[in-house]
This record gives structure tokens, C-alpha cells and sequence, in this order.
């Protein structure tokens, strides 16, 4: 309870992603799960932002930066594919996805 | 208790119940909104940890950009397309909710029992302060150490922009592209003829006039695609339609068939 170290936030992380997974691995809305992975995604980069704080170094907050963009990227692919799954298919039920054409 | 432990508790409460909230929220509205919410927190711990240019990329591109983009598609979806049911089935539920329990009790364990300790670097606040600053030592970083990395970012920025593009295109449009090469029909009967059509007016946006031989006189037409190559006198303009009788030019006049 005392000093802040760098364990308060590996256990604020751990429960983010633990939610996210959770997330993933309940819902069935693939926009929901979608959220839920970046969410795990934002874990880990308080994770490696933590652990950067804690060793002094910068190379954590770089490799944070560099996740933030993939997920960029993989924000704008994954919800490409939620739209044209939603358009050829007609639904975005995970549960209900199981062919890859039309 | 120090007021940065304080402050760590609430933003770490209201970020872990906004998680929840993005799970449990039924209207997928509501999960974006408790998104944004615990990036926020998460964005105002990224400034504990002193990393503020972090903080401030969180916020223009978690809920600047994604989150903005998660709403469009929101939006754009068919709501007769959501799942009926908001959460699966019972038995995955507990599952789901076990294997969490399970790996939180891992990860905490690890975390308690972490003996590795980080090589220390030589970034430490007063090394920080004196080049200017997080963002200047960040760039540093980046643009010395991390130069590759950070070029092949941009071209995986580049290749997602792509294929968002690609995956996103209309149905509509692609057919479009790849049946005009397939089926052309030249010459029909009451087909679309360029001659027949009133000068100014070319033939139906989006085709391709070609030019084929015949013996005919050339029949002058306004068109700007023709006077550019008037030299080819006893040329004919024809054009190259999908399907004949769907753009038909009945007396002169452009059909309605394409809206």
C-alpha cells in the first residue's frame, strides 16, 4: 500500500486482459470481441510501458508505440472484414460463421 | 497513503469497471462508450509512468481513430445482423469466465513471485529532463535505435490501408469492374451508338467507346473524346455495354435504366 511500484500496474494490466479475454472468449458480437482484443492490446502495452518506467529505459515506450500502430492497422483490416462478413454472410454472430465464401 | 497511490487506485477502479462494462453491456453502443472510457484511464496511468507522448498517441489513436472507426461500423452494420443473443451459450459462458479465474490466479502469482529484475537503462528522469524531455527522448529511441522497425511500420500502415480498402469495397463495384471486360456487346440492334446520341452527351458514364471500322460516312458528335482524333475519318463509335438491353438509347435520348 505504501510506494508505488511497478507491480500495481502488472496487476491493473493482468486485469485488463483477463476482462479482454474474457470478452473474447463469452460474447458473440464480433464488433464486442473486436473491442475486447484491443482492449488485451492496451494490457500489454501498460505492461511494457511499466516495466520501461521501472528499468529506465525508453525501449519499452518505443515497442508501445510500434503496438499502437499495428493495432491501428489491424483495427482498419479487422473491421474491413467485420463489414464485408456482415454484407456477403449477413451476420456478425460468431457462433454463426463457419465458411469462408459466400 | 501518497497521493500517486491514491490517484493510481481510482483510475485503476475506473478503468477495470469500464472493462467490465465493454464486456457485459449489451448494446455494442454502450461497449464503445466504456471503451473510451477505460482508455482514457489508461491513457492518464501511461502519464504516471511519465510517458506522455505515449499518453497523448493513446488517446488520438485508441479513441480518436479506432474507436471512431468501431462506431462507423457500428452504424453501418445491419442491426438484423447482431447476434440474437448477446453472450453464449451457458456452458462456454462458465468456461470462459473459469479460464479467466485460472489466469489471473497465474498471472498474479507471477507477478508476486517476479525475481527478474529489468537491466537498468540509462533513461531515468533526469536523463529524460536534460535532452528535452519524453517526446525528444522517445524520438531519439525511435529514430536511432528503432529506424527499421519504425520504416516497416509505415509499410504495414500502408498494406492495412490497402486491404481495409479491398475487404470494405462495395460488392457492387467490383462486380462492375470485372463483367465489363467479360461480356461486350457490340452493334446491337438498339444498342447504345455514340452517333445517336445528342452532341455533348457521350455514351453511359462509365464505358468504354471504341473505335471500329466500318464503311460508314462519320456521323459528327460533340463529343470531345472524338474531336481528339478526328484523323480516324471513317471510324465509328461503339460502345462496349454489359448487357444490351439495359442501357438501351431509344430515340436519341439516354436511357433510364441506369440510375
Amino acid at each position: 500500500m505504501g510506494e508505488l511500484g511497478v507491480n500495481h500496474f502488472l496487476f491493473l494490466s493482468a486485469a485488463l486482459f483477463i476482462i479482454g479475454m474474457m470478452g473474447v472468449l463469452v460474447r458473440r458480437n464480433l464488433i464486442i470481441i473486436f473491442m475486447c482484443v484491443e482492449l488485451m492490446m492496451n494490457a500489454v502495452n501498460l505492461t511494457l510501458v511499466a516495466f520501461a518506467w521501472e528499468s529506465n529505459t525508453m525501449n519499452g515506450q518505443s515497442f508501445a508505440l510500434f503496438t499502437i500502430a499495428v493495432a491501428a492497422a489491424e483495427a482498419a483490416v479487422g473491421l474491413a472484414i467485420i463489414m464485408a462478413l456482415s454484407r456477403r454472410q449477413s451476420t456478425i454472430d460468431a457462433d454463426e460463421i463457419r465458411s469462408l465464401r459466400d | 497513503m501518497p497521493w500517486d497511490v491514491l490517484v493510481f487506485y481510482l483510475l485503476a477502479a475506473v478503468c477495470v469497471l469500464a472493462a467490465g462494462g465493454v464486456v457485459v453491456a449489451t448494446n455494442p453502443v454502450h461497449s464503445a462508450i466504456f471503451l473510451v472510457l477505460c482508455f482514457f484511464n489508461v491513457a492518464a496511468v501511461f502519464v504516471m509512468l511519465g510517458a506522455e507522448f505515449l499518453a497523448a498517441v493513446q488517446i488520438i489513436v485508441y479513441t480518436g481513430a479506432i474507436l471512431v472507426l468501431v462506431l462507423f461500423v457500428l452504424m453501418l452494420v445491419d442491426p438484423d445482423d447482431l447476434p440474437e443473443f448477446h453472450a453464449a451459450r451457458p456452458v462456454q459462458r462458465a468456461v470462459g469466465v473459469l479460464l479467466g479465474a485460472i489466469l489471473l490466479l497465474e498471472v498474479g502469482a507471477a507477478i508476486l513471485n517476479r525475481t527478474v529484475v529489468g537491466q537498468q537503462g540509462n533513461a531515468t528522469p533526469a536523463n529524460v529532463a536534460a535532452v528535452g524531455g519524453n517526446v525528444q527522448a522517445l524520438g531519439r529511441n525511435l529514430y536511432t535505435q528503432y529506424l527499421l522497425p519504425f520504416e516497416i511500420v509505415s509499410l504495414v500502415l500502408l498494406v492495412g490501408v490497402v486491404g481495409a480498402i479491398v475487404l470494405a469495397l462495395p460488392e457492387r463495384l467490383g462486380e462492375r469492374v470485372g463483367q465489363r471486360r467479360a461480356t461486350i456487346s457490340l452493334g446491337h440492334p438498339r444498342g447504345t451508338d455514340v452517333a445517336a446520341l445528342p452532341p455533348g452527351l457521350d455514351g453511359p458514364d462509365g464505358e468504354t467507346p471504341v473505335r471500329v471500322a466500318s464503311g460508314d460516312r462519320p456521323v459528327a458528335t460533340g463529343s470531345g473524346r472524338r474531336e481528339a482524333t478526328s484523323e480516324l475519318e471513317a471510324t465509328r463509335e461503339l460502345i462496349m455495354v454489359r448487357d444490351a438491353d439495359e442501357r438501351t438509347v431509344v430515340g436519341g435520348g439516354r436511357d433510364s435504366g441506369r440510375s
